[in-house]
């Protein structure tokens, strides 16, 4: 197999450039591009602090990643590890794509399900089996342009805490080339990540999505777009998109996570501040979104064991408080963050990660999303109305649902 | 049309064509000047409005550090390996497929042909885990001649197709002639037919060339380490899972697609002189 | 004159090509049309032993109505993509046909639109098509042709053109340099005694470029149809096929049906109804060719 002789000859060159004993080969792939992630220097710490495995890191575009995997399953030739956006990790797990790590979890000294944030947590365990690790977590809140508040005659102070308060603060804010509020709606993952968090604030659920509260939930965009608050161009944003707006000063709030704050930081010539996001006067439910990353390891991959040392090597606090410098917070409760960057911002995201929801987890969650991603735009575009838009859903998820309930 | 101008001196009406033919190429192109300031922009002035035709706050800072950046040239390297050899090979396969599909007179050219065409329409991102099930077989993995032989069933079928034609042009007379004169099909193919038809071979050949230098599916599925990779796949590194660098990513691009333009341009005068030899008369 | 060595030889330039084809698109086309009839998972995907389910897939598709969209905006796509692919590459083509200072150049230079990775000219045109800050709306609304943003890349009924428009404009400029080389092949002199004959350039167009350029506007057209038939990464980077699937077309639908949401049979499914079409295409194609030779 040319693969392994590929891999014995790399480990030859690593032999000759540092004397050490025979190692083994662990290969990553993974999806952080930025230099400054906490996974570079964790590779290069980890591959000097000992001689038994060698961390193989491999980059791959976001989008990529999937499709890599999936072929790496179709033809048996996997790596050894993976990083993976929590939503869809359970669908792996319950397709059998993923090795069960439920007894490397209760043997590690350093890796306690106990210590961990819930909702990463949940996000890896398929009937009551555990199938990644937390490798992060994020979630979202309110970006807003406190110059912008000053001038439209807002107390910068206080942003909108309420739905109402949201959606009149986005009508003063809007005009003259400005949308009051940016966010995403597009046809991909990001769209249910950003609107579940109204649904669940108006006490909606998805087993019940064609509830009265989930129309409101929905009906609370379509008001943000139909008033003009929000661009109809929200359906064709990714959130970075939405971000993008807001710091060039075409939006005045943003609704993005904690992973624009070094870009913001560096792009935004303005004076801006961050919110929790709305809760609906009349429940007052606080909700927000789930996201980040989990590591898992593919099922038949060669080094189990080295690739769960390196994920137990992640999991410390002296690479966990690493992570926030691009934005991603720990998901276990015992990291301190020593002197954050943002720290304003890093007490409201930490704030918000306590009521954030994980998407599923289900084994079909991927369809479920679709679901709702036609049901969001159908909405948005005026082809439907909230109702139908998401009876149209139900339809598609009740079915799925049923079969295998969240 | 030339044939109702021959070209003696170029005159007002030179002139106006000329002008005319600079608004056409400038409103086309504006994309691709887009892609260029782009790349001088900072990110929130990519998003300005109203958008700028100039960068404000100009900044060379992508192109710092992607000159700094010894990926770069290794990008640039692989991609130029891979395009050569596969225009080498698709004009090789190309062209004495397409000298027999001019010359044989049977249906099974015709199976042939459709064959080729049908063949090539898959996508390539469903084609690509088959690849790489073969390739794995082949032992040829982390290879460039796995994705010179992958990307060349890309190119194969354009070629076959197109320079199908143009052999056909050429006038079974003038062969017929050769070989009264003692020349075996080789020679004839050789010194008859092929300089007739050298100015679409090249044509085809650049256009191979382009192709292959823009391929991204197949390596990014049969090379999986990164000092193999061609130009297309690392401007992707800088496209994340939260955002892009924009300015990065055109920066990159700007910097791929220059010198192959540039070859491109000085390539045509090759082609008008070919024209201008009389190739054809 | 033709030896029976050199008949033989022939054969060989034949096979070689069409063998490589084979040898090395065989498989997977093979691969695919099997995944179209099975029940294929992520936990059977890397085995052969999967629940036949004959035509199954096909079945479900079929019933689909946002399948039915998409084999739409397909048809549309493709057939409007190379239609006027081919006239802008032949109105363009022409003109630079035109011996003037720096044609040629100009000419080579409509390549570089071809030449961008797709993920660049998918950003480059989204961000012109943006409402807010695009410069599309931006011009429009500065020259008075619209007082409201278009919502180009958001509105379900517009987003189709958009897409084919930014295709097109990627497309163009390579149908366009296969069309100047069949004009360039064109001899002069048919011109020349066609001008002597009283022919003005309208008739000299329909009388002898035309004709004469045949073989090439059907290979091209055949070429053409065969890539925006494949269309894929442009779309992606443009609209992802939204809003709801407004912009969506097979080749992407397949992608997203396999690698995004695991259902590898219907993505299969969609890829060899794809085929299929080609097929047929192709069929046209060379019936026409073998027309052509008839006469």
């Amino acid at each position: 197999m040319l693969r392994r002789r590929l891999l014995c000859a790399s480990a030859l060159v690593a032999c000759l450039s540092a004397p050490a004993t025979a190692q083994t080969t662990v290969d990553l792939w993974h999806v952080f591009n930025i230099e400054t992630d906490m996974i570079h220097q964790a590779i290069k710490d980890y591959n000097a602090s000992q001689d038994e495995y060698r961390i193989e890191p491999r980059v791959l575009p976001f989008v990529q990643l999937q499709t890599e995997l999936i072929k790496a399953v179709a033809t048996g030739d996997v790596p050894d590890l993976i990083t993976v956006d929590n939503p869809v990790l359970v669908s792996l797990a319950a397709q059998g794509a993923l090795e069960d790590l439920t007894d490397l979890v209760s043997e590690s000294e350093n890796i306690d399900p106990e210590v961990y944030v819930e909702g990463p947590w949940r996000s890896n365990v398929w009937r009551d089996q555990i199938y990644g690790v937390p490798r992060d977590a994020n979630t979202i809140g309110v970006y807003y342009n406190k110059d912008m508040f000053r001038e439209a005659g807002l107390d910068p102070e206080s942003p909108p805490a309420t739905w109402d308060e949201l959606r009149d603060a986005a009508q003063t804010l809007a005009g003259d080339g400005v949308n009051g509020i940016a966010f995403s709606a597009i046809m991909s993952e990001e769209g249910p990540f950003q609107w579940l968090p109204f649904l669940y604030q108006a006490g909606g659920s998805l087993d019940n999505i064609n509830s009265p509260e989930a129309v409101e939930a929905l009906q609370f965009w379509v008001d943000l777009v139909e008033s003009g608050s929000a661009s109809p161009d929200v359906v064709n944003m990714r959130q970075y998109e939405a971000a993008n707006t807001f710091m060039a000063g075409n939006a005045a709030m943003a609704i993005s996570g904690p992973w624009e704050l070094p870009r913001i930081e560096q792009e935004a010539d303005f004076d801006w501040s961050l919110a929790l996001l709305p809760v609906k006067a009349d429940k007052n439910i606080r909700a927000s979104a789930l996201g980040g990353y989990n590591w898992a390891i593919p099922a038949g991959a060669e080094n189990v064991d080295g690739a769960f040392e390196f994920i137990e090597f992640m999991s410390r606090q002296d690479v966990l408080q690493n992570g926030w410098d691009t934005g991603r917070l720990p998901p276990r409760t015992d990291i301190t963050v020593p002197d954050p960057r943002w720290p304003e911002a890093f007490a409201t995201f930490n704030e918000q990660l306590q009521t954030a929801i994980p998407r599923g987890p289900h084994p079909r969650w991927p369809e479920i999303s679709k679901a709702l991603q036609i049901a969001i735009q159908e909405a948005l575009t005026g082809r439907k109305s909230a109702q139908d838009a998401l009876d149209s859903a139900a339809a598609t998820i009740n079915p799925i649902l049923q079969e295998t309930p969240l | 049309m030339s044939a109702t101008a021959p070209s003696e001196g170029f005159g007002l009406r030179g002139s106006t064509l000329t002008l005319i033919g600079i608004a056409l190429v400038g409103l086309y192109l504006f994309p691709v000047y887009w892609m260029y300031i782009s790349a001088f922009k900072t990110s929130s002035e990519i998003f300005a409005d109203p958008p700028t035709m100039f960068p404000e706050n100009g900044t060379l800072s992508s192109f710092v550090w992607i000159f700094t950046q010894e990926h770069v040239g290794r990008y640039l390297r692989n991609s130029l390996i891979i395009a050569v050899s596969t225009m080498a090979l698709t004009i090789v396969l190309g062209s004495l497929g397409a000298y027999a599909m001019s010359r044989i007179r049977s249906r099974a050219v015709d199976v042939a042909l459709v064959t080729v065409v049908v063949l090539q329409t898959f996508p390539e991102a469903l084609l690509a885990t088959p690849m790489f099930v073969i390739f794995r077989e082949l032992g040829l993995l982390n290879t460039h001649l796995a994705v010179v032989l992958a990307t060349t069933t890309k190119t194969l079928g354009f070629a076959l197709v197109f320079l199908r034609p143009i052999f056909a042009q050429v006038p079974f007379a003038l062969e017929e002639a050769a070989f009264i004169d003692g020349a075996s099909r080789l020679q004839s193919f050789r010194l008859v037919v092929f300089p007739m038809v050298r100015v679409g071979v090249l044509v085809v050949a650049a256009l191979t060339f382009v192709m292959a230098y823009g391929e991204f599916v197949y390596p990014l599925t049969l090379l999986t380490r990164a000092e193999l990779q061609p130009a297309p796949v690392g401007i992707y590194q800088f496209v994340g899972a939260e955002y892009a660098d924009w300015h990065r990513v055109m920066a990159f691009a700007s910097v791929f697609v220059t010198p192959v333009l540039l070859i491109f341009l000085l390539l045509q005068r090759r082609i008008v002189s070919g024209l201008t030899s009389g190739a054809l008369k | 004159m033709q030896t029976r060595r050199d008949a033989a030889i022939l054969w060989l330039f034949l096979i070689l090509p069409v063998g490589y084809m084979v040898a090395f698109v065989g498989y997977p086309v093979v691969y695919n049309l099997v995944m179209s009839v099975q029940d294929v998972t992520l936990g059977n995907l890397a085995t052969w032993d999967r629940p036949f389910v004959g035509l199954g897939n096909y079945v479900e598709l079929i019933a689909n109505e946002r399948f039915r969209l998409v084999v739409r905006n397909s048809v549309i796509f493709v057939t409007v993509n190379v239609v006027l692919q081919i006239a802008f590459g032949l109105a363009i083509a022409l003109y630079f046909e035109n011996r003037f200072p720096g044609a040629r150049y100009m000419r080579g230079l409509f390549l570089a639109a071809w030449m961008l990775p797709p993920l660049v000219i998918g950003a480059l045109w989204k961000w012109m098509y943006a409402a807010d800050y695009g410069l599309i709306n931006y011009v429009l609304e500065s020259i008075g042709l619209s007082d409201g943003p278009i919502y180009w890349l958001s509105n379900p009924d517009i987003v189709l053109a958009a897409v084919i428009a930014a295709n097109i404009w990627f497309g163009t400029p390579f149908i366009m340099l296969l069309l100047s080389a069949g004009i360039a092949n064109i001899p002069r002199e048919l011109y020349e005694a066609a001008s002597l004959d009283g022919a003005g350039a309208i008739q000299r167009f329909r009388f002898v470029t035309l004709p004469m350029l045949k073989a090439t506007l059907l290979a091209v057209a055949c070429l053409a149809t065969v890539y925006t038939m494949r269309a894929f990464d442009l779309i992606w980077a443009l609209s992802q096929g939204g809003p709801i699937d407004a912009s969506n077309v097979l080749p992407l639908y397949s992608y997203q049906l396999s690698f995004e949401q695991f259902r590898f049979g219907g993505g299969s499914a969609v890829a060899t109804f794809s085929f299929v079409v080609v097929f047929i295409v192709a069929l046209l194609y060379v019936r026409t060719i073998r027309h052509e030779k008839a006469m």
